[in-house]
């Protein structure tokens, strides 16, 4: 057969699977832990989750986030409490998705979404501010200009995204162990790495 | 006297028997109060004869007499007299009268019934030990003996028994009384004095703060007991050795003893110190005349609330201090609660942790903290909502308070070996532990009481308290519509 | 036998004990929990704090001890060491009982670290994490109050947070001295408190805030501003009084958020006044000078460029050389080294003395330069001490909790002379009232009844009474203490920041740097300096005199704003219209900034280093914490500017080289060397004169220290029947422009009042509150009259500087005393 052996290879390909994207038009899902860009949530009554600790602050490795509480106004809270995060900013220039911020967080106020598509033509856009990073009324991440969002993808945000589960212990697998959170509720357990993944469309049966 | 035991109207609660009365001896008068009466029946002769002999004298007869003091710790006065450092002075005597022990209500009968027997006590300790300065704390509560007392000591004033120049000697005392706020904490040496300064009634640490060192106004300063007072009349009248022929060697002369709860007569008797025992007390024909009813002894606490209990086993235990140590509990206050067969036994320590609790000072932190939460958790098992977990905590809780072994009595019921007392504390006081006594005596003596009280079997992971159930949650969250 | 002879040697000193198997020698009656962490082990405590007396309330520092009567708990706060003690900080028993007492203080304590301004520098998080539990076993409801309560102005109270460890009570009461603050209830239900109505109105509450070992108190101004993980810190001098408290000045993204008190042995033991505690929001203020600005003929401002600026201001200075004069009036708030830039700039390039860094409402410099200095140590440990003329509380309060502690515990015998009864009269053994114009012969007095000061040491603390009053009464003062008790030692207590930098770098009119006379020191600076001027200037109230009539052609205000400081307005506003020009270097733009014509912006706290001296003379470092607003400058640089535009060099190049020119030159600073001020440890500063090593001894030492003789005693001023005669007090709260800067200080300044005795108003038939005429030699003006049984009668007392009137307007510098007339409306 000489040469055609070597399009042998290409026909079989031909009727397999095809595993190629047409990528930006299509998305594949995402992995359950992805980290993409944060978002800060708020509990189901709209009161913000952030209450401006500065524990994502001190513990970011990069250094990427600002963070200064203020007192909350007491005839208008914006938090549960005594202190709101007043700022918040996060610089995605330096951001390295480590989720660091993530785990710091006692009240699980950031979380990461798994959208991760965004080009900026000027550094100012890169440092997104509270008013960006927080999510709209009906709990969905608000939507900037130069971020790449197909229909559907403002639902895979936030996710227990907690690499460890409280006090360490796999006796806590299957027990919902955060609050509410607006757009969402309470959120279905954790249910391990073989679990299902959060965005996949058949419940990752496929 | 064929009714051996007779309640005397006008001393509420007290019952006189055929003991010998050392303290109690004017209390058959009505008008006992007054200095009328008093006088008329031998009232500060004790305080002649102290006069008539040397300071020294007076002081080496109370310690020949060996009066143990009867707050609660029974240590002897006359040995307590000696610790004050020589070259200090001003010094000062410091009576107490804020009794609030659970169960005990015997310095109060003292104090309304016969102030000039107490008078003239803080005299002759006075005498003793060269003071001229005299404060008498006496319980807020308490009014009708701050009335008799203050009634008591102007007219001691007047007739110069009190004052300049006592009886024509040149030994001088003035006695100031004092009117507490009302706390049970002040009821301990060192924040009665702090009281007395006019500060927040807070026990000091000692050491090193032992009174008779670093006292009030920082200086020297004897704190006595009511009756321990109240004894040196009678011994000086009639002298040490007759003392010492009442009772047991050990521990001479009478006592008074409160006794409260399920027998047939309650009230306070003037007991022979070192040789009654509880039996004789609980069952005797003049004194309480058995269990109401007839029913059986449960359980009793021999020494004020803050003691731990004894069970009908140690009713053959005398009214000696070391005796009771060894099997595992105090004399105290001389209080006694008695309980039968019918009492829920959870619920009777848990109102005695209940008043520790609430009467803690709040100065440190095991008894503030400690014993509320003891309170909680007992709270929680007597209501039927504990867990075994709940019972071991109780024990777990209160070995912060009083860290090793806590006394006991022996039970042969449960097997268990006597641990004697006392114990250690982490706390200044004893209000602390004595939040814990009850528990502890009430769990280790009837376990079973406790346990038929748990309905939660399980025990709860403590910090995974779920805050949702996993079950109730919204199915669709997490899939893309 | 070697053994037993260093056993005995040991004995003499301390007392041997063992710690966790460790033989350590500790002194006698040192307590346990201090003796362990000398020695490398850390007992955890809540309670304990080592400036106040143990209480032993939080159990905390529970150790098992043994004394040889088998082990036991003890708390290690309230024990001494003793002979052969043997501690063990971490059996097994020691351990439970720790964890034990950490449980029960988190049973109540609220988890809300995450709000708490205490997180992450918090004693109970760290401790807890060290010797705590795990896990709390409590499951029940916490105990809840109203989450933070104000308990004054400035501080915050949560109770839920609170573990009831008696510190702030303590401080409060034992310290301080205003028992505001104390615990109410009892129990479970015990809780720090004021009483109703009566907030913590105290100038140290700050304090109470910092040694909190929770974040049951925290400070408004600090309050939410940041976390302690993203604090910087430098270690620096406060420089709001003279007194030199030691801090640790904090910052974030170049803004100042708090100070905290270092304890250092020699001044201030850990503790701050609010005032400086919470100065730092001044240098925050958006009203800082950021940049020069020129006014020009028709009043309106101009901002220029730095260049333009001084070169109008050499411009200005120079017309002033060649004409009718220069003078500098300022230079308190200035660094050791930018004051000798500016002594420097003024002598050799400028060429005239007319220097002074006080605003004729101090002393002679001549008097305090040359007067036996006593350092605070020595005041509070001397035998006795004199206090005379100011209200330490209010002045400089720092210095008032020491001599007042050191009165309390007995140690000294406080013995005071004032106008008026002070925050520290209760505490003095004695205290004696005398009147305006009199207080040499009430001095007199005071020496011939009490003989005993002249046994013994004695320290006497001086300081201006009041500003009504000419200041020769002081010198004449002194004169008759140091002819009565030649041994006592001086405390001057002069109130602006580093004035005593500044006449010690000779910023007053006479004085050369290192506490020499012009013309002693003649010599020895004109072989450093390139000139000297000829002869003794004009101080502030000579200088101001000469622009009134005319004679001065140039000021420059040296970060002074006379205006409101010097004590008769009128007669600066008459040197302000008769001068030529007025060149002005500051931070805000003042009262008189606003008269200047240029205008340089400079440096504050923080945004410089250095080094700055103390009242006692200790000379101690600055640290820089922030950059300067805009274009504001160190002040040494603009003397530089000025003089390389003047025509001269001042030959300055950095504050290392200039320090090591002042240790060269200034007599009294030899041997201070930057390596020694810098040296490890030497935190506490250095008091100089350094006393020389006897190897020493014989070198050159260059010029003989300034003199100084009382002034004769004068007759007293003659009683006026019809007038008061008026105290001008200074309070810690005023309108001084770093108050009124500081937002949260700015209320706490009292409205303008004139306070007589009760009896004084019913002389004039008026209720307390009326508003009065109010006559002086100077002016009449409208204030509220109040009645006030502590002040003596025949005196009239207001603030020198409080909102609403200053006491300056009724004030002639030149008269002894100030006489008001006082009519009902």
């Amino acid at each position: 057969m000489g040469y055609l052996d070597g399009f042998r290879v290409t026909f079989n390909r031909l009727f397999e699977e095809r595993v190629t994207t047409e990528y930006p038009q299509e998305k594949r899902p995402k992995p359950e832990r992805f980290h993409g860009r944060h978002v800060l949530n708020r509990y189901e009554d709209g009161m913000e989750k952030c209450i401006g600790c500065e524990l994502c602050a001190g513990v970011c490795p990069a250094q990427c986030i600002y963070v200064r509480g203020a007192d909350n106004p007491i005839d208008d809270p914006v938090s549960p409490g005594e202190r709101f995060g007043y700022v918040y900013e996060i610089n995605y220039l330096r951001c390295i998705h480590c989720d660091l911020c993530v785990e710091a967080c006692p009240t699980e106020a950031i979380t990461e979404s798994k959208m991760f598509e965004f080009s900026f033509a000027n550094r100012q856009d890169a440092i997104y501010t509270k008013d960006e990073l927080v999510v709209d009324d009906d709990g969905k991440p608000q939507r900037q200009p130069w971020e790449l969002w197909h229909d559907g993808d403002d639902a895979l945000t936030s996710g227990w995204m907690r690499a460890t589960a409280p006090s360490g212990s796999a006796a806590h697998v299957g027990q919902v162990g955060w609050s509410g959170e607006l757009g969402y509720g309470v959120r279905s357990p954790e249910l391990g790495q073989t679990a299902p993944s959060d965005d996949d469309p058949d419940g990752g049966q496929g | 006297m064929t009714d051996i035991g007779t309640p005397i109207d006008w001393a509420p609660g007290f019952i006189a028997n055929t003991t010998p009365k050392i303290v109690s001896g004017r209390f058959e008068f009505e008008d006992s109060f007054t200095i009328e009466r008093a006088m008329a029946t031998g009232a500060y002769n004790g305080l002649k004869a102290a006069l008539a002999k040397t300071p020294a004298a007076v002081h080496d007869e109370v310690r020949g007499a060996t009066v143990l003091g009867r707050g609660g710790a029974g240590f002897p006065a006359g040995v307590k007299w000696g610790f004050m450092p020589p070259d200090k002075w001003p010094r000062y005597l410091v009576v107490n009268g804020d009794e609030s022990e659970p169960g005990t209500y015997k310095d109060r009968l003292l104090m309304e019934r016969d102030p000039h027997q107490l008078i003239e006590g803080c005299l002759i300790a006075c005498y003793a030990t060269g003071l001229s300065q005299c404060f008498l704390y006496v319980r807020g509560e308490m009014p009708l003996a701050h009335e008799r007392i203050a009634v008591a000591l102007n007219d001691a004033y007047e007739a110069r028994l009190v004052g300049k120049n006592i009886l024509g000697s040149n030994f001088s005392v003035d006695i100031v009384l004092h009117w507490g706020a009302g706390a049970y904490v002040v009821g301990e040496e060192t924040a009665l004095i702090e009281s007395l300064e006019g500060n927040r009634g807070m026990p000091r640490l000692k050491p090193p703060f032992f009174p008779a060192a670093v006292g009030l106004y920082g200086q020297p300063t004897i704190v006595n007991n009511i009756e321990t007072l109240a004894n040196l009349p009678w011994i000086l009248s009639n002298g040490a050795q007759a003392y010492a022929e009442i009772g047991s060697e050990s521990s001479p002369g009478t006592r008074l003893v409160a006794v409260s709860g399920h027998v047939k007569r309650p009230g306070v008797y003037e007991i022979v110190n070192g040789l009654t025992t509880f039996r004789d007390l609980i069952y005797g024909d003049q004194y309480c005349k058995g269990i109401r009813d007839d029913n059986e002894l449960k359980a009793f606490v021999p020494g004020g609330g803050s003691a731990p209990w004894f069970t009908p086993e140690q009713l053959d235990v005398p009214f000696e201090g070391r005796e009771a140590s060894a099997e595992g509990s105090m004399l105290g206050s001389g209080a006694v609660i008695v309980m039968d067969e019918t009492t829920d036994i959870p619920t009777a320590a848990l109102s005695l942790t209940k008043f520790y609790a609430h009467e803690s000072c709040g100065k440190c932190v095991p008894c503030r903290e400690g014993g509320t939460w003891l309170e909680k958790i007992l709270t929680r098992v007597v209501k039927g909502q504990g867990s075994p977990r709940d019972l071991e905590l109780l024990l777990e809780v209160g070995a912060t308070i009083c860290p090793g072994d806590f006394p006991h009595a022996s039970s042969s019921r449960l097997g268990l070996e006597a641990q004697p007392f006392p114990y250690k504390m982490t706390t200044i006081c004893f209000v602390g532990p004595s939040a814990f006594a009850p528990i502890h005596s009430a769990l280790t003596l009837f376990p079973e009481e406790f346990e038929a009280k748990l309905t939660r079997r399980d025990t709860i992971p403590l910090m995974s308290m779920p805050v949702a159930d996993a079950t109730g949650t919204d199915e669709s969250v997490g899939a893309v519509s | 036998m070697t053994d037993l002879a260093s056993a005995s040697e040991v004995n003499e000193t301390g007392v041997n004990i063992t710690i966790n198997g460790v033989r350590v020698v500790a002194p006698k009656g040192e307590l346990v929990i201090d003796a362990a962490e000398r020695n490398g082990v850390y007992i955890p405590r809540f309670c304990y704090h080592p400036r106040m007396e143990p209480v032993g309330m939080c159990r905390q520092c529970l150790v098992e001890v043994d004394t040889g009567r088998g082990p036991g708990l003890q708390p290690s706060c309230m024990l001494t060491v003793s002979d052969d003690m043997t501690v063990d900080t971490e059996s097994e028993t020691t351990k439970r009982a720790q964890e034990g007492m950490l449980e029960f203080l988190l049973v109540n304590h609220p988890l809300d670290c995450p709000v708490c301004d205490k997180g992450g520098e918090c004693p109970l998080q760290d401790q807890t994490l060290a010797f705590g539990p795990g896990e709390s076993r409590f499951v029940e409801e916490k105990r809840h109050y109203e989450k933070p309560i104000p308990i004054s102005d400035l501080v915050y109270l949560d109770r839920e947070r609170c573990i009831l460890c008696d510190r702030c009570t303590r401080f409060a009461k034992d310290i301080a001295g205003d028992p505001l603050i104390h615990f109410m209830h009892r129990g479970n239900e015990t809780q720090v408190l004021t009483f109703p109505d009566d907030p913590f109105n105290s100038y140290f509450s700050g304090n109470t805030v910092q040694i909190c070992p929770v974040g049951a108190l925290t400070a408004r101004p600090y309050r939410f501003r940041a976390r302690p993980w993203d604090l910087a810190e430098v270690e620096s001098t406060c420089t709001t009084c003279s007194v030199g408290c030691r801090v640790a000045v904090q910052s974030s993204r170049n803004e100042l958020l708090r100070y905290e008190g270092v304890d250092i042995e020699s001044v201030n033991h850990g503790w701050l006044c609010d005032k400086g505690r919470f100065g730092f929001e001044s240098v925050n203020s958006d009203q800082r000078l950021a940049g020069p600005y020129l006014r020009d003929v028709n009043n309106s401002d101009q901002l220029v460029g730095t260049n333009a600026a001084l070169e109008a201001a050499a411009t200005a200075i120079g017309a002033g050389r060649g004409g009718g004069g220069v003078g500098v009036i300022g230079g308190a708030r200035l660094n050791n080294e930018s004051a000798y830039a500016w002594s420097k700039l003024a002598r050799t390039v400028i060429g005239t003395d007319n220097i002074d860094a006080q605003l004729a409402d101090g002393l002679s410099a001549q008097m305090v330069l040359s007067l036996p200095r006593a350092t605070i140590a020595d005041a509070t440990s001397a035998d006795n001490v004199v206090v005379i003329g100011t209200d330490l509380k209010e002045e400089l309060p720092v210095l008032f909790l020491r001599l007042k502690g050191a009165a309390q515990s007995g140690r000294i015998k406080l013995t005071e002379l004032s106008l008026l009864v002070t925050g520290l009269s209760k505490h003095a053994s004695a205290s004696h009232r005398y009147v305006p114009g009199e207080l040499a012969h009430a001095v007199g007095e005071l020496l011939a009844s009490n003989p005993q000061l002249a046994s013994g040491s004695t320290v006497v603390v001086i300081g201006r009474p009041s500003a009504a009053d000419f200041p020769d009464e002081v010198e004449a003062a002194v004169g008759v203490l140091t002819a009565g008790l030649p041994l006592a030692t001086f405390l001057p207590a002069l109130r602006r920041g580093n004035v005593m930098g500044a006449l010690d770098m000779g910023l007053s009119p006479g004085v050369l740097p290192g506490r020499v006379s012009l013309d002693e020191g003649r010599d020895w600076f004109g072989s450093v300096w390139s000139s000297l001027p000829g002869e003794v200037g004009l101080d502030t109230a000579g200088m101001l005199e000469a622009a009134a009539a005319g004679r001065l052609d140039t000021l420059v205000l040296l970060g002074a704003d006379p205006l409101a400081d010097v004590p008769d307005r009128d007669l600066v506003e008459r040197a302000f219209a008769g001068v030529g020009s007025i060149v002005a270097i500051d931070n805000f733009v003042t009262e008189s900034v606003k008269r200047a014509n240029v205008v340089l912006a400079s440096t504050a706290f923080a945004e410089v280093g250095g080094t700055t001296t103390n009242l006692e003379g200790r000379v101690s470092r600055l640290g820089q914490m922030i950059t300067p607003p805009g274009t504001a400058r160190a002040d040494w640089m603009i003397a530089a500017e000025l003089a390389w535009r003047l025509g001269g060099d001042l030959e300055l190049e950095s504050l290392a080289q200039i320090w090591s020119e002042i240790e060269a030159v200034a007599p009294s600073h030899a041997g201070c060397t930057l390596e020694v001020v810098e040296a490890e440890g030497a935190i506490e500063g250095v008091v100089v004169p350094i006393p020389k090593s006897p190897d020493l001894a014989g070198a050159p030492s260059g010029p003989a220290s300034i003199r100084w003789s009382a002034p004769a005693l004068a007759e007293p001023p003659s009683v006026d029947g019809y007038s008061l005669r008026l105290v001008a007090r200074r309070k810690l709260y005023d309108a001084a422009t770093n108050t009124q800067m500081a937002p949260s200080l700015a209320n706490l300044a009292e409205q303008a009042q004139l306070m007589v005795h009760p009896g004084e108003l019913r002389r004039l038939g008026v209720e307390s509150g009326t508003r009065v005429n109010v006559t002086s030699s100077r002016t009449t003006v409208v204030l509220s009259l109040v009645g006030d049984a502590a002040m003596p009668r025949g005196l009239a007392v207001m603030g020198l500087r409080q909102p609403g009137l200053a006491a300056s307007e009724l004030i002639d510098l030149r008269a002894a005393i100030t006489e008001l007339r006082i009519e009902s409306r």
